[in-house]
């Protein structure tokens, strides 16, 4: 009685607060617009920080030359408006190589939920005007092209993999344990200005979990997460030259479910590939990096395997929710970065080893913020390593893990 | 202040709980549906209009509802309030719009998560078959539509 009393008298008090938000029978919950904080980040020639932002409608482009302090006036990359996905799994992807051309792709939902297009466009003149938009998907159907994932070689080479739905209104028999959803590719060989069509690059992959893809010295390799037998959700690696898929996790993480959860590939300069990711497996459970040694490939790009797999190194602590890593390298470098949740407030981490993976520095807790935030975006070059990170409350931070001489 | 007046008012809300509105999700809720339940199983049960999987799930549990009119059930969908009508337009889809849902309502889903349970990094669907005593059997991926029903059968009292 005298709690529905009180609920009475703070009701009334607070009716004026929240008259505003009661548009779904939900009182006290603010109707607000999700925050799109996804963000993609590299770093190129002269140590330019280049920064892929979605907003109002469109996508944008800035560089800084001074480690993040200042940016350029933002370039706009969609000449019409459309929807960038940009939230948790899904952020534009931006890549900068020694040709000096600035490559963008993203994901453009198409209205309904879980449906895209991939698209692409790239700038010849330092990041100031954009191409108009290609959509690399051939296949047109409203449905799942999404979670992609780039590359390029600097020298012409471009690649864009991606996660796509299209099998599934093709020829897959009724009760067959393929999850109907396949990773594709397009690749580009004049610097973005066309594209070879789209092709299957390995099916039965996972359907909701980021991509990852690098430019070994002979090719693109991508990583992601894939199904092996009906359910087990471990990791892959293949190559675009339509050799075989590698598995290089060995988790065993059998679900009937949607981790949103992937992973990160980098190569470094010495023929090894350097991935990290997340599992919930029998195995193991948290987030690995995995050195994926001597990775060998025949003469006509098919990635045969490796000289050794390394064993899994666990990163974050295990009661911190460590979540979301990502991997960078540029020759001997390689940078990690993932976030923690202590009940209270994100932090982000980050590790740096100067010797391709053989040893590490401490693990580097390099900031907080206790409203949404962004996963961390990593990024490397010969001399500086940063971790780029949007947050709701701080705004887009430029964390230096180390700072150019 | 104003967050007193919204704690209370949130305590308000569920204690004059209404079937058929989707109810904020916060650090406190799982406590409340508990103290709903007290000495009688539930299954929570959290999902995602993101996920592949979860609408699999919903149709299973829209089943289960509709051969049981008062199946101990709380949905939680792990989406935002931004996403209230089209959380809506599904959970009436799958003939859930009169059960007891909810939708997390925190910028910081982890705390959320947390709250839950620590070991949960937001797989879905994930689910909590709570017994008697609210001892939980965590499950991450679809569940059985044949486990529900046994487990239900088995959890709760003979009539």
């Amino acid at each position: 009685m005298r709690r529905n009393a009180l609920c009475t008298v703070g009701l009334l008090l607070t009716v004026g607060a929240i008259s505003h938000a009661s548009a779904q029978n939900m009182p006290a919950m603010a109707l607000k617009e999700k925050p799109a904080l996804a963000v993609g980040a590299t770093i190129a020639a002269l140590g330019a920080l280049w920064i892929a932002h979605p907003e109002n409608g469109h996508l944008w482009v800035k560089r800084s030359s001074d480690g993040g302090r200042s940016f350029t006036p933002p370039a706009q990359v969609t000449p019409a408006p459309e929807t960038v996905t940009a939230d948790a799994e899904n952020r534009p992807k931006i890549a900068v190589g020694q040709d000096g051309i600035v490559h963008v792709s993203w994901t453009q939902n198409l209205g309904e939920r879980m449906t895209g297009f991939i698209r692409y466009a790239h700038s010849t003149d330092g990041g100031k005007h954009f191409s108009t938009p290609l959509t690399l998907n051939s296949d047109r159907q409203i449905i799942s092209h999404r979670f992609d994932t780039l590359a390029t070689d600097g020298k012409g080479g471009v690649a864009v993999a991606w996660l796509d739905a299209r099998s599934r209104t093709g020829k897959i028999p009724k009760g067959s344990p393929q999850t109907q959803v396949g990773v594709y590719a397009a690749v580009s060989q004049d610097g973005g200005a066309s594209f070879a069509a789209d092709r299957l690059v390995a099916d039965h992959s996972c359907q909701c979990c980021r991509t990852g893809m690098t430019w070994t010295s002979r090719g693109p390799v991508v990583f992601w997460r894939h199904v092996f037998g009906k359910n087990i959700r471990d990791f892959a690696v293949a190559d675009l030259a339509g050799g075989k898929v590698h598995r290089v996790t060995d988790d065993e993480w059998e679900i009937d479910g949607c981790p949103h959860h992937g992973g990160g590939i980098a190569a470094d300069g010495h023929g090894n590939l350097h991935v990290v990711w997340f599992t919930a497996g029998k195995t193991r459970q948290g987030i690995f990096y995995r050195r994926l040694a001597g990775a060998d490939f025949r003469p006509d790009g098919k990635l045969t395997g490796f000289s050794s797999m390394h064993p899994p190194m666990p990163l974050g602590q295990p009661n911190h929710q460590p979540g979301h890593p990502d991997v960078v390298a540029k020759g001997n470098r390689i940078l990690l970065s993932w976030r923690e949740f202590d009940g209270d407030r994100y932090s982000v981490w980050a590790m740096l080893s100067r010797n391709a993976g053989e040893t590490w520095n401490a693990p580097l807790r390099l900031a907080e913020s206790r409203g949404a935030a962004d996963y961390a975006v990593p990024v490397v070059d010969e001399k500086q390593a940063m971790v780029v990170w949007n947050t709701a409350d701080e705004g887009l931070r430029i964390l230096t893990v180390e700072a150019a001489p | 202040m104003k967050r007193h007046f919204l704690a209370l008012l949130f305590a308000c809300v569920a204690g004059t709980a209404i079937a058929g509105e989707l109810r904020p999700f916060t650090a406190d809720t799982l406590t409340e549906i508990k103290a709903q339940y007290a000495g009688r199983p539930f299954m929570l049960t959290l999902w995602s209009l993101t996920c592949h999987h979860c609408a699999k799930e919903l149709q299973t549990l829209g089943r289960l509802a509709r051969k049981d009119k008062t199946l101990p059930l709380a949905i939680v969908s792990t989406d935002t309030p931004a996403d209230a009508q089209d959380i809506q337009a599904a959970l009436k889809r799958f003939g859930l719009d009169h059960l007891d849902t909810w939708v997390f309502a925190d910028a910081v889903p982890e705390r959320l998560r947390r709250g839950i349970d620590p070991v949960w990094r937001g797989e879905l669907p994930r689910s909590y078959l709570f017994d008697t005593a609210h001892r939980a059997q965590a499950h991450s991926g679809m569940l059985d539509e044949k486990r529900i029903a046994e487990w239900l059968g088995a959890s709760r009292p003979v009539k």
